[in-house]
């Protein structure tokens, strides 16, 4: 029966590889540099929770809206990006993280420091869904969030992505409208944040101001420069791998944050494209 | 009038952590998140050399010493190697350094918050209804030294202008024959020194130091150099006194509407907003 | 003999069955002091308890597991402290984000839970299996209003708020209580968990002239808002609460600040109860530093689970769920009594005042109207 222990790891894992996949449009496809994801993430998560707690409304409209809340704001945190570029967008983007989190904890309808509890469990087709269920269900929305990863890969906006991250210039002069192709990457990659948002809230049953903060900004990148930058297949195994090592760690016991630490430096150092990206060692592996 | 010498001291704080970062931006552009750990480093150093020797102005040389030292090891062994890279991987080496930074203090000297206090034999000194302390006196005596000290070493040195080559152009300030390695090294060493000087003169001042105290001033610090106009000196310094000074007049106007971190990056993303390159922009680049 | 205790213990460990019950406490990250408190305190319980005979003739066996103040972790911990461990029972020595997410998982595993120190409201009502020894904020501000209005005579009060869960209940539970007894607030501030400069509020505050100040906040808050008031010449008393009780609070004030300041909490140092002053002296000898509240309730968190397990009869999850609504008694080191119906501790909260630099009881709160937690 410790299975659950198991399932609940890929819960998590599922939910933060959405997070960096959606990271990963923003970053590797458009090559806008985000340190405040978790803003999104958390922009989701609270619609779900006040609308099913305070509301009483059913699962699929929560996570409709939160979906559309967290792409819209999306779009509108995007517009700085036409203006603010390279490091300065970067520390923008930690600056909106931390504001969100602090309206979330100073402003009574968020639930202020107390966070919103008493989420009842999903219902999903009139059922509720136990710790097997919403690990398989949240299975098929990463599977469903890769098939659109490879098909924006495929279509033609991935092509203005590319051109707006290589060379901005270059890309008006092609007939790239830059702005456009930064507030799409901005809108979709909000968007996915926001239905990772509700598949947290149902989770947990509750949300925190703390669990949006700038850390968890930090670690889904991390997560998506670890398993590499503009690939599908990099950010999903850097969530795997950064949810799964804290708990493979514990044998260690004290020495478990140290050695967590060393593993990001050393391959950063020695894999500085990702493990699955270009000369990573097992991209390498997999295309023998 | 209160709040003006406490503008200033808190000022004087951001700005002494500010300058190593701006310094290090400016030769090597990279996210220095560990520069923050390094600090922390500082204060535990100074903390354990006071206890040993017994004196605080030896135990701050010493300590201020060794971890600039420390810098200088933090670019040797974990930047250099990945400087050609996409600018995300030095930063995400550096999240991950301070990650570990933290975790071995904690190993180290404990997770508890330890007591630094130091008397330095002054009285508080007021002046009509406003306190100056003792500890305050010596944050602002230190920094303006400190700044004298970098503006002189810029300036007037053939290291400075070693330092300043570089941050320019690091390509033609080798080929016009600049000794980059050691200027690299050189630039770690003074930004490192700096923020352990801020380390120990905040663990003094707020008379505690514990593995975590960098975890605001990485971010924090950030703030500061981004409204300096990334890289500039001048700026950091005045852009370090400018979020002092906005951060507690808005409390005492206002009260806490938002913490003072949400306070100072409103101020931070209103300024790009408006000038997209900080306040103080380099004029060339 | 001390080799003999070794093998003694190794056998008790391996030799005989042991009853195992579990903790999380945050080991690593910005939690990690009062983590250490907590694990050392409930180690230092499962120690007093197994040199007392053990629990049904059995060893109580610790598994302790770092959360790292994290939600997420506390989650995945309790399926794999329950599923794959077996432990019996659970304490919780972590905030209250985690506790309260680990909460609804234990309480749909039907395993019993004790939350030693956490002070989110809902964390007991996360379910009939879900336990706190720690005092509810609004009792404890209730109490911190009493001390000030009618021990104190203030009344006019400022009022300093730190923002989350904690500071914020403590200071609505305090205003109400300390309007209904006829005081007024005069002054109210917020601040954040992390501030370290006080003096802008402090400045405020001083203009209004109060007869006290009640603020919120933890020891490294507290230390420094004494240390400010008085280099700003503000002699009034500053009443605190729990979050104060720990020696760095006045190793951490400068000039001796910490001196006269007057604090609700659960740690009566000069009990003359045998078992508080085991537990103080021997927390002392092993840990090197004196104990906190912190590791206070945690000890008692595993004394109640002992208790519950013997009233059980055995070592089931159900059963120890059972007995521990009725756990009662005079030998823990906090000033527990009894579980409420709603599964709250109900306590006497004693005052202390910082003389001499170091705490000392002032007087103690008992009148069950201010103790009883409301639901």
């Amino acid at each position: 029966m410790s299975l659950d222990y198991i399932l609940t790891l890929i819960t998590f894992s599922n939910i933060f590889a959405i997070l960096s996949l959606s990271l990963n449009i923003l970053i590797g496809y458009a090559g806008q540099v985000s340190l405040g994801h978790a803003a999104f993430f958390g922009i989701g998560a609270y619609t779900s929770a006040i609308l099913a707690a305070k509301f009483g409304v059913g699962y699929w409209w929560t996570l409709l809206a939160s979906v559309l809340i967290s792409g819209a704001v999306g779009l509108l945190l995007g517009l700085p990006s036409l203006r603010v570029k390279h490091d300065f967008l970067v520390l923008a983007t930690i600056g909106i993280n931390f504001v969100v989190v602090s309206i979330f904890k100073y402003i009574d309808f968020f639930g202020g420091p107390y966070g919103i509890v008493g989420i009842p469990m999903a219902k999903i087709f009139g059922k509720d869904l136990s710790t097997p269920g919403f690990s398989l269900y949240t299975t098929i929305w990463l599977v469903a969030v890769i098939l659109f990863d490879m098909y924006l890969n495929k279509v033609y906006v991935r092509y203005g992505f590319e051109a707006v991250k290589e060379n901005e210039k270059a890309a008006e002069s092609i007939g790239v409208s830059v702005p456009l192709f930064k507030i799409y990457a901005f809108t979709i990659s909000g968007a996915l944040a926001g239905l990772a948002g509700n598949l947290w809230t149902y989770q947990m049953g509750m949300v925190f101001p703390d669990d949006f903060s700038f850390g968890v900004s930090v670690s889904i990148l991390t997560m998506l420069v670890l398993g590499g930058m503009g690939t599908t297949s990099g950010p999903i195994l850097g969530a795997y791998t950064l949810t799964f090592l804290p708990e493979a760690l514990r044998f260690i016991q004290d020495y478990r944050m140290l050695l967590y630490g060393l593993i990001i430096v050393l391959v950063m150092m020695y894999q500085p494209s990702g493990l699955l990206g270009k000369g990573g060692i097992l991209r390498k592996l997999f295309k023998r | 009038m209160q709040d003006i010498v406490n503008a200033l001291v808190l000022g004087s704080i951001y700005v002494l952590i500010s300058v190593g970062l701006t310094l290090v931006y400016g030769i090597l552009k990279i996210l220095h998140i560990a520069h923050a750990g390094i600090y922390t480093l500082g204060a535990f150093l100074g903390l354990t050399l006071y206890h040993l020797t017994g004196n605080f102005w030896i135990a701050l040389f010493i300590s201020v010493f060794l971890t600039g030292i420390a810098g200088i090891g933090v670019y040797r062994y974990f930047y250099k190697k990945v400087l050609e890279e996409s600018r995300i991987v030095p930063l995400v080496i550096s999240i991950g350094l301070f990650i570990v930074m933290q975790d071995l203090y904690r190993l180290i000297w404990g997770p508890y918050r330890q007591p630094f206090a130091v008397d330095f034999g002054m009285n508080n000194i007021r002046i009509g209804g406003v306190v100056i302390t003792q500890h305050q006196v010596m944050i602002l005596v230190i920094t303006a030294i400190s700044l004298v000290a970098v503006y002189m070493i810029m300036n007037h040195t053939k290291l400075g202008l070693a330092m300043r080559a570089c941050a320019e152009d690091m390509a033609i300030a080798g080929t016009l024959g600049v000794d980059v390695e050691k200027t690299i090294s050189v630039t770690f060493f003074i930004g490192s020194a700096l923020a352990a000087l801020a380390g120990i003169l905040v663990g003094v001042y707020e008379n505690n130091v514990y593995p975590t105290m960098g975890e605001v001033p990485s971010y924090k610090s950030f703030v500061v150099i981004v409204l300096g106009g990334f890289g500039s000196l001048y700026g950091a310094v005045l852009a370090g006194f400018i979020l002092a000074f906005a951060e507690t007049l808005l409390v005492a106007w206002k009260g806490f509407v938002l913490p003072r971190d949400a306070i100072a990056f409103l101020v931070m993303i209103t300024v790009l907003m408006i000038k997209p390159e900080g306040l103080f922009r380099r004029a060339t680049r | 003999m001390r080799k003999l205790g070794f093998l003694l213990l190794f056998v008790a460990v391996f030799g005989f069955s042991a009853i195992k019950v579990g903790l999380f406490v945050p080991l690593t990250g910005i939690g990690a002091d009062d983590g250490l408190s907590a694990l050392h305190g409930a180690q230092l319980a499962v120690e007093y308890i197994n040199s007392h005979g053990g629990v049904l003739g059995d060893k109580l066996q610790l598994l302790y597991y770092d959360d790292q103040t994290d939600p997420k972790q506390a989650v995945t911990l309790a399926y794999k402290m329950v599923q794959r461990d077996r432990v019996v029972a659970v304490v919780s020595g972590s905030y209250s984000g985690p506790t309260r997410a680990a909460a609804s998982i234990y309480q749909r595993l039907r395993t019993p839970m004790i939350a030693a120190y956490a002070v989110h409201p809902d964390i007991t009502k996360a379910g009939d299996y879900i336990f706190r020894v720690g005092t509810l904020a609004t009792v404890q501000g209730r109490a911190g209003a009493h001390l000030a209005v009618e021990k104190l005579g203030a009344k006019k009060i400022a009022l300093l708020i730190m923002d989350n869960d904690f500071g914020v209940s403590l200071a609505k539970a305090f205003k109400s209580e300390a309007e209904k007894l006829g005081a007024e607030i005069v002054y109210e501030a917020k601040f954040s968990v992390g501030e370290k400069d006080f003096r802008t509020i402090l400045n405020e505050l001083k203009k209004k002239n109060p007869d006290v100040i009640y603020a919120t906040g933890y020891y490294f808050n507290a230390s420094k808002i004494v240390t400010q008031a008085k280099e700003l010449g503000i002699y009034q008393t500053i009443i605190g609460q729990e979050g104060y009780d720990s020696p760095l609070f006045v190793q951490l004030s400068k000039n001796h600040a910490a001196n006269g300041t007057v604090i609700t909490t659960d740690l009566d140092r000069d009990s003359e109860k045998p078992v508080v002053r085991w537990f103080i002296k021997e927390y002392e000898k092993k840990y090197g530093r004196p104990a906190d509240m912190v590791a206070a309730s945690t000890f008692d968190a595993i004394m109640i689970l002992k208790k519950a397990i013997e009233k059980a009869g055995k070592a089931d999850r159900s059963a120890i769920k059972k007995a521990l609504i009725s756990v009662s008694g005079e030998d823990f080191v906090t000033g527990f009594k009894k579980f409420t119906s709603f599964r709250e501790a109900v306590r006497e909260v004693v005052c202390q005042v910082i003389l001499n630099d170091s705490f000392h009881r002032l007087c103690k709160i008992d009148d069950p109207n201010i103790t009883t937690p409301s639901k």
